[in-house]
C-alpha cells in the first residue's frame, strides 16, 4: 500500500511557475527558427508541433499530480479517515477534480487549434494560431491555481505525518489529556515528545517503536480527548479518533488517580464509557498513572468503584482463548519514578501478541503452515529429578573468588578517591613522579633543566664527564702555552714604518690617477663625442677648417691644430724620455677635453730600430724583402683605412633619397 | 623539549620558531626562519650558499673537527636521572663552550693570518719597485742616507763610522 509514498509526492508547482516551465521547456526543445520564406508545409509543422509538445507537457506533469495524489477510497481505511480528517475529503477530491478537467480541457484546445492549424495559409496566420493556443491552455493553468496551491499544502503535510504501518503491531495510548502518555511514550521508546504541564500539547499523532520477544512494536501517542458529542470534536481529537477507530492495536487507556492533569477520575470514567464501543475485539489495559502522587490503595470509595467498573469492561475484552488473567488488565505505574512502566509495557505486549496469534491461529492462512512447526520434548523415561550437578569445589571457589573480589575493592586505595579526597578534579593534580624508580627516592621531585645557554642537556649527560673535562683542560692548557711560544717566535720584522706608509700612499695614489686618466682617454663614443663617419662623407671636418673657425671666433688655431695633426705625424725617434717633460702625463686633466683630437698623443717615441732592419726571428732574407713586404702590407690596408673601415667585412651603407637629404639638412644645422 | 639545527643554515631553532617539513620518506626538515625555508623550496644547496655553516665548515672558514665537539651527542636511549652526574653536567658546559669558542677564534685569527703576511710583502715589494714613480724630491726615505756636513775632529769621525 503507498503508507510509505506520501513523502515521495512530486512538489506541485504554483500556476504561474507551471506556465513558466512549460512554456521555457516548449521554447527550448522544439525548433525556433522559421522564416516566411519556407513552405508553408514547413511553417505549419513548425508551430503544430509547438503547440502538440507544450499539451503533451501540460497533460503529463497533471497527471502526475492526480496520479501521485492518493485516492482516499483506495488507500487503508485509517489513512482514507485520517486524511479526511485532516484535510476534508470534499475539498481534496474536487482540487483533484479540478486538475483533471484542466487536463482534459487542454486536450481539447490543442486538438482545435491543431485542426486550425493544418489550413493556416501564411506563416502570420500560424504564428496568431499557436499564441491563441497556447495562451488559452495558460489561461486554463491560472484557472486551477489556487487548487494547485491548495494540494502544494496537502502534500507538505502529508510527507509530515508519521508513517505508521496501520497492519503490524500497535499500542495506542489513549486517555485525558495531561495523564501522562507521552512521558510514557519518551519512557519506552526512543521517540522525543514534547512534555509539557498545558493541555493538548500533542497535537497529532506520534509513533515509536519499542521492543518485546525480539519483536517490534508501533506505540501510537494520540494527542488527549475530551468528553464531548462526536460531532463537536475537533480536528486534533478526531486525529486520535480515527487511529482508535481503525488500527488493529493494543489500547492502553491512561487515567490519572492523582487528579493532577486537571479532570478527576469521574470524568474520566465517562470518557471510558463513552468510547468504550471503539474498543471492541481491542485488547484493553487500564493503566493508573501518577500513582506517586496518588497510590491505588488509597482512592476513596467511589473512585474506587469506578475504577472496577472500567476494569469489568476491560476483562470483557480478554481473548477467548486465554485465561481470564486479572493482573493483565488494570496496572498502576508512576513515569515520574518509573515504577512499572516496563511490567505495563511487557502486560501490553503479552496480550496483543496472544490476540493476534489466536486470531492467526483460527484464520485458514495457519492450517498450511501448522505442519512445519513441531516442537521437540524429550519424552521423560521415569519420575526422577535431575537437576544440574556443579562440583562442590567450584561452588566454594566461586565463593572465594566473589568474597576476594569485595575485599580487594575496599583494601586498595584508587587514585580517584586520592583525587577525590585532595579536592577534586580541578584542584588536585596526580604527581606523575610518585612511581619513578631511582638511586636515590630524594631525587624524586627534582626538576631538571632541559636546555641550557642553547644546548640541550641531555646531549651533554655523560656519567664519566668529569673526568672527560679535566682532560679538556689540560689539553687547552697545553694549547694555549704552545700558542703563546709560537706568537713570540713570529717576531714581525717586517711592518712597515709610518714614512713608508705614507710613501706607499702616495705611490698609490699616482697610480690611481693614471687609471683614471686612461679611461678618461680611451675612446668611447659617448664619452668622445667622434663626428660619425656617415655625416662626414665629404670629409669637411678638417683641421684647416678647423683653423678657420677658431680665428673667426678670434683664438689663436695654432697649438689646437699642431696637437690635432700631430696624430697623423711621422714617428719622432727619441730613445730617452728627458726632451718629453712637456708633453708627458698632465696630472691636472681636470680640464674638459672638447677637442679632443688635439690631445691624440704621437706614437711612444720610444721605438728606435728602423722599420726594414731585419730581426733574426722573423724570417725575412734581407731588408728588401722587408721592405716589400711592409709595402704590400700597407697596400692591402691603404683602401680601407681611406674609407675609415675596421676590417674587410666593415663596409658603408649608402643613405638614398630623402633620408640624404635629411641628414644633409642637420649638417646644416651643425655647420 | 629540545633545541633543533636548522637544515639549512644550522643555526638552532628555539620552540616556538620556524617550520618543519615532513616528506612523503619521512625525513624531517626543520627551518629557523623562513629565509631558510624559502631557499630550501628554491631547491638551493646549502653547502653554496655562503652564509650558511655547512658552507663554511665545507671550505674551511670554521673549525669543523675538534674534541669539544665529542661531548654534545645526541643520545637516542634516555638516561636515568642522577643527581650527580646532572650537576656535574650542568657545571661542565659552560666551560666545554668557552673552550670550544676560543678554539673557534683562533682557527679564524689562523685563517687570516696568511692574507696579512701576503699583504705585507706585496706592500713592501711594490714600495720597492714603484717608488721610482714619484718625483725625486718626494720620495726620501729614511733609509736613504742624507748628506749631513758635520765638523770632523777625530772623536767624532769614530762616532759617525760606527753609526754607518
Amino acid at each position: 500500500m503507498v503508507q510509505y509514498n506520501f513523502k515521495k509526492i512530486t512538489v506541485v508547482p504554483p500556476g504561474k511557475d507551471f506556465i513558466d516551465i512549460i512554456l521555457s521547456r516548449t521554447q527550448r526543445q522544439t525548433p525556433t527558427v522559421v522564416h516566411k520564406g519556407y513552405a508553408i508545409s514547413r511553417i505549419r509543422q513548425f508551430y503544430m508541433r509547438k503547440v502538440r509538445y507544450s499539451q503533451q507537457n501540460f497533460y503529463e506533469k497533471l497527471s502526475t499530480i492526480i496520479d501521485e495524489f492518493p485516492r482516499l477510497d483506495d488507500v487503508h481505511p485509517f489513512y482514507g479517515d485520517l486524511l479526511h480528517v485532516l484535510y476534508n475529503k470534499d475539498h481534496y477530491k474536487l482540487a483533484l477534480g479540478q486538475i483533471n478537467t484542466a487536463r482534459n480541457i487542454i486536450a481539447k484546445i490543442s486538438k482545435d487549434y491543431l485542426r486550425l492549424l493544418k489550413y493556416g495559409d501564411s506563416l502570420y496566420r500560424c504564428k496568431c494560431l499557436k499564441v491563441a493556443a497556447l495562451g488559452r491552455m495558460c489561461t486554463v493553468i491560472k484557472r486551477i491555481s489556487p487548487s494547485l496551491a491548495y494540494l502544494e499544502q496537502i502534500r507538505q503535510h502529508m510527507a509530515r505525518l508519521p508513517s505508521i504501518d496501520p497492519n503490524t503491531r500497535t499500542l495506542l495510548i489513549c486517555g485525558y489529556p495531561n495523564v501522562g502518555k507521552s512521558s510514557f511514550m519518551n519512557k519506552i521508546t526512543r521517540a522525543d515528545v514534547d512534555v509539557q504541564p498545558y493541555a493538548f500539547t500533542t497535537k497529532s499523532l506520534f509513533v515509536g517503536h519499542a521492543d518485546y520477544k525480539y519483536l517490534r512494536y508501533q506505540v501510537i501517542d494520540t494527542p488527549g480527548i475530551l468528553d464531548r458529542p462526536f460531532e463537536d470534536r475537533n480536528i486534533i481529537e478526531m486525529c486520535s479518533i480515527t487511529a482508535l477507530a481503525h488500527l488493529r492495536a493494543a489500547v492502553l487507556f491512561f487515567l490519572d488517580i492523582s487528579g493532577s492533569c486537571g479532570y478527576s477520575i469521574a470524568q474520566q470514567a465517562a470518557l471510558f464509557h463513552s468510547i468504550k464501543s471503539l474498543f471492541m475485539n481491542k485488547p484493553l489495559v487500564i493503566v493508573c498513572n501518577k500513582t506517586d502522587l496518588q497510590p491505588l490503595e488509597k482512592l476513596s470509595e467511589e473512585d474506587m468503584k469506578l475504577v472496577m467498573e472500567m476494569k469489568a469492561e476491560a476483562m470483557k475484552t480478554i481473548a477467548q482463548g486465554g485465561e481470564p488473567n486479572e493482573e493483565g488488565v488494570l496496572l498502576t505505574m508512576s513515569t515520574l519514578t518509573e515504577e512499572g512502566v516496563m511490567s505495563v509495557k511487557n502486560a501490553a505486549c503479552e496480550r496483543l501478541l496472544d490476540q493476534r496469534v489466536e486470531v492467526k491461529m483460527k484464520s485458514k492462512k495457519i492450517n498450511d503452515c501448522l505442519n512445519r512447526f513441531h516442537v521437540a520434548l524429550p519424552k521423560p523415561r521415569d519420575s526422577k529429578e535431575r537437576p544440574p550437578c556443579i562440583p562442590q569445589a567450584v561452588l566454594e571457589a566461586r565463593a572465594d573468588a566473589a568474597a576476594a573480589k569485595e575485599k580487594k575493592k575496599l583494601e586498595r586505595k584508587l587514585e580517584k578517591d586520592l583525587e577525590n579526597e585532595n579536592g577534586g578534579a580541578g584542584v588536585y593534580s596526580a604527581s606523575l613522579k610518585k612511581h619513578y624508580m631511582l638511586a636515590n627516592d630524594e631525587w624524586k621531585e627534582d626538576i631538571l633543566p632541559e636546555i641550557l645557554d642553547g644546548h640541550n642537556v641531555a646531549d651533554f649527560l655523560d656519567p664519566d664527564i668529569l673526568q672527560r673535562c679535566e682532560e679538556l683542560e689540560r689539553e687547552e692548557g697545553l694549547r694555549l702555552e704552545e700558542e703563546v711560544a709560537q706568537e713570540a717566535f713570529q717576531i714581525d720584522g717586517h711592518e712597515l714604518t709610518e714614512e713608508q706608509r705614507e710613501i706607499l700612499g702616495q705611490i698609490r695614489k699616482k697610480k690611481a690617477l693614471i687609471i683614471q686618466e686612461h679611461r678618461m682617454k680611451k675612446r668611447t663614443a659617448e664619452s668622445r663625442p667622434i663626428v660619425p663617419r656617415k655625416f662626414d662623407k665629404d670629409r669637411k671636418f678638417t683641421t684647416n677648417r678647423m683653423g678657420r673657425q677658431l680665428s673667426s671666433m678670434g683664438i689663436d688655431p695654432n697649438a689646437a691644430v699642431d696637437r690635432a695633426r700631430s696624430r697623423g705625424r711621422k714617428r719622432e725617434r727619441s730613445l730617452s724620455r728627458a726632451g718629453n717633460d712637456g708633453d708627458d702625463m698632465d696630472i691636472d686633466s681636470q680640464q674638459p677635453n672638447k677637442k679632443l683630437r688635439a690631445l691624440s698623443r704621437p706614437r711612444s717615441r720610444s721605438k728606435s730600430r728602423p722599420p726594414e732592419e731585419v730581426v733574426p726571428g722573423e724570417g725575412f732574407r734581407d731588408s728588401d724583402q722587408k721592405k716589400k713586404a711592409i709595402k704590400k702590407a700597407k697596400d692591402s690596408v691603404k683602401k680601407r683605412n681611406k674609407e675609415a673601415r675596421l676590417n674587410q667585412y666593415d663596409c658603408l651603407i649608402d643613405i638614398t633619397g630623402s633620408r640624404k637629404e635629411r641628414v644633409k639638412k642637420s649638417l646644416s644645422i651643425q655647420s | 623539549m629540545r633545541l633543533e639545527k636548522c637544515w639549512f643554515c644550522s643555526s638552532t631553532v628555539y620552540p616556538g620558531h620556524g617550520i618543519q617539513f615532513v616528506r612523503n620518506d619521512a625525513k624531517v626538515f626543520r627551518f629557523c626562519r623562513s629565509k631558510c625555508h624559502k631557499n630550501f623550496k628554491m631547491k638551493r644547496n646549502p653547502r653554496k650558499v655562503k652564509w650558511t655553516k655547512a658552507y663554511r665548515c665545507l671550505h674551511g672558514k670554521d673549525m669543523t673537527q675538534d674534541s669539544t665537539f665529542e661531548f654534545e651527542r645526541k643520545r637516542n636511549r634516555p638516561e636515568r636521572y642522577d643527581r650527580n652526574v646532572t650537576e656535574q653536567t650542568l657545571k661542565a658546559i659552560p666551560l666545554i663552550t668557552k673552550i670550544r669558542h676560543e678554539r673557534q677564534k683562533k682557527h679564524i685569527t689562523n685563517r687570516q693570518k696568511q692574507g696579512k703576511t701576503k699583504e705585507r710583502e706585496r706592500d713592501a715589494k711594490e714600495l720597492e719597485q714603484d717608488i721610482q714613480m714619484l718625483p725625486k724630491k718626494d720620495a726620501i726615505l729614511s733609509t736613504q742616507k742624507t748628506k749631513v756636513v758635520v765638523k770632523v775632529s777625530q772623536q767624532q769621525t769614530e762616532e759617525n763610522l760606527m753609526e754607518e
